[in-house]
C-alpha cells in the first residue's frame, strides 16, 4: 500500500488532511486486492489489528467532522474496541463533542493517560499544558521508533501499516512541536464564547476553555476582556471582524455585464 | 485468420494476440461474442486461463473470461479467490476496452457486490465499486446502472463520507429510471447520515416527483423519508405536489405515508409534548419502517424552530421566558440551547448572562465581501452552465422523430387555432 500521501500530509503539517487520507488508504486496504498482498485472502482480522483507529478517530475530531468519527467508531470490531482502552478514550472525547458537552471535552481529555503515539495528536487538539508534559515524557521514545520506522521504510520499500503509522507518529511529533494550531479545542472555545456571550460568569468561561478559574480570567484579560470582581463576572469584548472587503474591479465588471445581459 | 472455437487454449491464445490496437480489438470482440457458448460450459478451465492473462493489456479478454467464471456457482472457498480477481481487475482493467461491452463489465460488478454481501462485509466493496463507476462512466454527468450499488454499499459499510463524494457530480445522463430512483433515494440517505439535509431533500424531491406510471415502493419511501426531513431542515412540510409531479405520486403517495402526515400536522402546533406523545403512540411504525432515528431528529428540531420563532418576535427575551415559552427544563438548559444555535450559525445572538438575557441580531452578512461576490458569480456561471443544458437537451429533443410523432398526432386531436405556434415552441 502506498501511505506516502499520509507521510507527506504529516510532514507539511496538513493536519486537517489526515482524516481524508486515513479514510483513503482504509478502503484501499480493506478491499479484497490489497487484503492478499499483506496476507493472502484470509480473514481481515490482521488487518483490523494493525490500523491506528485512534488516530484515524483523532483526524476526524481535528477536522471538526464529528459525523465521520461517529461512523468509524460504529465500524469499529467490538474485539478492537475491548482491547484497545485508548481508542475507546478518543471516542469519548468525540462523544462529549457529538453531544455538545463542552465541559466533558476537557474532562475526556485528561481522563485517559495517552499513550507516547496518540499524545501528540490529542495534545495538539486539546491544549499546550498537556504537550509540555509529554515533551518530557516521550521524547527519548520517540527518537527509537522513528529511527527503526525510518530504516524499515527506506530498506524494505514496502511496509506494514503499523509501521507506517508508527512513522506517521513520529512526523506528527515533530510538526506539532512547531505547528501554530495547537491548542485547537481551546481557541475554538474562546471564539464560541466570544460570538455568543455579552458577559458570563468566570466560573463557567473556565469550565468551557478548561483551565482553573485564575488561568481562565487571566487569559480572557489578555484578550481585553474586562472583570466585575463584586459579582465575578467577565464582559467580552468583542474583536473587530476584519474581513477582506476589497474588491477585484474584474469581478465587478463581470457582475455588471451580467446585469446588463439580464435587462437587455 | 483460423477461427478455431474448440478450445480454451485458442481463446486465450487470441485475447493475447488481438489486445494491441483498436481494429484488433473490434475483431477480438467479435470473436468473443462468438466464443460465449464455449466460455459458459466448462468452469474447470476458466480460472486457470486468468492466470495467462494480464487485466490491464487483455482487459476484453479478461472482461469474457471472468463474467463466465463468475456467473458459475462458487464453492465459498473459492469465492474469496474470486474476489481479490475481480477487484484487481476493476482496479488496472483499461476504461477504453471495458467500455465496449459495458453489460459484461456491469453483470461482473453486480456479481461482485452479491457475493461481497453474502459475505456481510461490505465495506470490502466500497472502494472496487468506485474505481469501477469511474472506469464505466464515459463522463462524470453519466448516471451508472453502479450508482446505486455503490451507495448501498456504502450505507451499509457506514462510509457515508464516500458516498457523499460522488453525489458531489451534476447527473445529466440517465439510462434507466430505476437507476435514478434508487441513486437518488440512497443518495438522500446518505445526506441524511451526513446531515446535509438541504441536499437529501433535493435527491428526495427528485425520487417523488420524477416521471413514474406505476406508484413504486422506491417512491413511497423516499416520501415518507422527505417528509421528515422537510419538518427537521425547513420547519415545515407542504403537502401540495408541484405541478411537474406525476398524477400517479399525486393520487397515491400520502395514502402510504398517514403516520407521517399526521406527525407534521402535529409538528405544526409548535407544542412538544404534543408532538412527543403522537411519536410514543407510533413508535412501532416509525420502527417497522426504519425511520424512527430520523423521526426522533424532528422531535429534537422543534427546541430549534421555536426558539427561531422567538427571534421574529423579540429583541431581547430572559433566558427563563425562552424556557418557559419553548419548554425547556429550566435557564441554564435554554442557555445550552441557544449556544448551540448560535455555534451553528442558526440565530445571531448574544447572551448575557450577568441580566440572565439574550439579545437577538440581524444576519450580520452584508453582501459585500469578496467571498460573497466570489460566491455569487460562481452560483451565476454554474446557472448559466444549466441552463445552456436545458437549451440544447430541448434542442434534441425537438428534433427528435418518436416526439414530434407523438406531438403531431395529439396536434390533430386538438382544434388547429389553439396551437398554432407549437412549431416555434420547439425551436427556442
Amino acid at each position: 500500500m502506498d501511505t506516502s500521501p499520509l507521510n507527506e500530509a504529516l510532514a507539511s503539517s496538513s493536519f486537517d488532511k489526515i482524516a481524508d487520507i486515513c479514510d483513503n488508504l482504509i478502503l484501499q486496504a480493506i478491499s479484497p486486492y490489497f487484503f492478499s498482498l499483506f496476507i493472502g485472502a484470509a480473514e481481515g482480522i490482521e488487518f483490523q489489528d494493525e490500523w491506528p483507529y485512534a488516530i484515524h478517530l483523532l483526524g476526524h475530531i481535528y477536522s471538526n467532522d464529528i459525523n465521520s468519527a461517529r461512523f468509524l467508531w460504529k465500524k469499529i470490531p467490538t474485539g478492537i474496541k475491548e482491547a484497545r482502552p485508548e481508542v475507546v478514550a478518543v471516542w469519548r472525547i468525540g462523544q462529549k463533542l457529538w453531544t455538545r458537552d463542552y465541559v466533558g471535552v476537557h474532562e475526556a481529555i485528561r481522563g485517559f493517560s495517552w499513550s507516547p503515539e496518540v499524545q501528540p495528536f490529542v495534545a495538539s487538539f486539546a491544549g499546550k499544558m498537556m504537550f509540555s508534559e509529554l515533551i518530557l515524557k516521550s521524547s527519548g521514545h520517540f527518537q527509537v521508533i522513528s529511527l527503526s520506522g525510518q530504516g524499515e521504510l527506506f530498506s524494505t520499500g514496502c511496509i506494514g501499516i503499523h509501521m507506517c503509522a508508527y512513522f506517521a507518529v513520529y512526523l506528527i511529533f515533530i510538526s506539532f512541536s512547531h505547528h501554530p494550531s495547537a491548542e485547537l479545542y481551546k481557541k475554538r472555545m474562546f471564539e464560541l464564547l466570544l460570538s455568543a456571550y455579552s458577559t458570563i460568569s468566570t466560573q463557567d468561561s473556565a469550565c468551557f476553555l478548561g483551565m482553573n478559574e485564575n488561568d481562565a480570567t487571566n487569559y480572557v484579560l489578555q484578550q481585553g476582556w474586562a472583570l466585575d470582581s463584586a459579582s465575578q463576572m467577565l464582559t467580552v469584548k468583542k474583536q473587530a471582524v476584519i474581513t477582506e472587503q476589497k474588491l477585484d474591479p474584474s469581478k465587478l465588471q463581470r457582475l455588471t455585464e451580467y446585469v446588463f445581459h439580464l435587462e437587455h | 485468420m483460423n477461427l478455431n472455437m474448440n478450445s480454451m487454449e485458442s481463446v486465450v491464445a487470441q485475447i493475447q494476440g488481438l489486445s494491441s490496437n483498436s481494429s484488433d480489438i473490434t475483431q477480438l470482440h467479435n470473436f468473443l461474442k462468438q466464443s460465449e457458448e464455449l466460455l459458459h460450459s466448462d468452469f474447470s478451465r476458466l480460472l486457470s486461463s486468468l492466470a495467462e492473462l494480464d487485466p490491464s493489456i487483455h482487459s476484453l479478454g479478461f472482461l469474457y473470461i471472468l463474467e463466465a467464471c463468475i456467473s458459475f456457482p462458487v464453492s465459498k472457498e473459492h469465492v474469496s479467490e474470486l474476489l481479490v480477481s475481480v477487484a484487481r481487475f476493476i482496479n488496472s482493467c483499461s476504461a477504453e476496452q471495458i467500455q465496449l461491452a459495458p453489460n459484461k463489465f456491469i453483470s461482473v460488478c453486480k456479481k461482485f457486490k452479491d457475493h461481497i454481501f453474502g459475505l456481510e462485509t461490505p465495506i470490502r466493496g466500497v472502494a472496487p465499486m468506485l474505481t469501477a463507476i469511474r472506469k464505466l462512466q464515459s463522463s462524470s454527468e453519466q448516471l451508472t446502472t453502479l450508482h446505486a450499488d455503490f451507495l448501498l454499499l456504502c450505507i451499509l459499510a457506514k462510509c457515508y463520507k464516500t458516498g457523499f463524494s460522488v453525489l458531489e457530480d451534476d447527473i445529466y445522463e440517465i439510462d434507466q429510471p430505476r437507476d435514478f430512483f434508487l441513486y437518488c433515494y440512497y443518495g438522500g440517505m446518505v445526506c441524511i447520515g451526513q446531515k446535509q439535509f438541504r441536499r437529501a431533500l433535493e435527491l428526495l424531491h427528485n425520487v417523488v416527483t420524477a416521471p413514474m406510471s406505476t406508484l413504486n415502493a422506491i417512491a413511497v419511501e423516499a416520501y415518507k423519508k422527505y417528509i421528515l426531513v422537510s419538518l427537521i431542515h425547513l420547519g415545515q412540510f407542504s403537502t401540495s405536489f408541484p405541478k411537474y409531479t406525476s398524477s400517479v405520486a399525486q393520487r397515491n403517495l400520502k395514502n402510504f405515508s398517514q403516520p407521517y402526515l399526521e406527525l407534521s400536522n402535529s409538528y405544526g402546533t409548535g407544542r412538544i409534548s404534543e408532538l412527543e406523545t403522537f411519536v410514543q403512540i407510533n413508535k412501532e411504525k416509525f420502527e417497522s419502517d426504519n425511520n424512527l432515528g430520523l423521526v426522533m431528529q424532528v422531535v429534537s428540531s422543534m427546541y430549534k424552530r421555536n426558539i427561531q420563532r422567538l427571534t421574529q418576535t423579540y429583541l431581547t427575551l430572559s433566558l427563563q421566558d425562552i424556557a418557559n415559552t419553548v419548554q425547556l427544563r429550566g435557564p441554564k438548559q435554554a442557555e445550552m440551547h441557544v449556544l448551540q444555535m448560535i455555534e451553528d450559525g442558526e440565530i445571531y445572538a448574544t447572551i448575557n448572562q450577568k441580566d440572565g438575557m439574550v439579545r437577538f441580531l440581524e444576519d450580520p452578512e452584508q453582501y459585500k465581501t469578496c467571498g460573497m461576490i466570489e460566491h455569487i458569480d460562481s452560483s451565476i456561471k454554474r446557472l448559466m452552465v444549466v441552463s445552456k443544458k436545458l437549451t440544447s437537451m430541448d434542442e434534441l429533443m425537438s428534433c427528435d422523430p418518436m416526439y414530434l410523432g407523438k406531438v403531431g398526432r395529439e396536434r390533430q386531436r386538438i382544434d388547429f387555432d389553439d396551437f398554432d405556434s407549437v412549431p416555434q415552441k420547439f425551436t427556442v
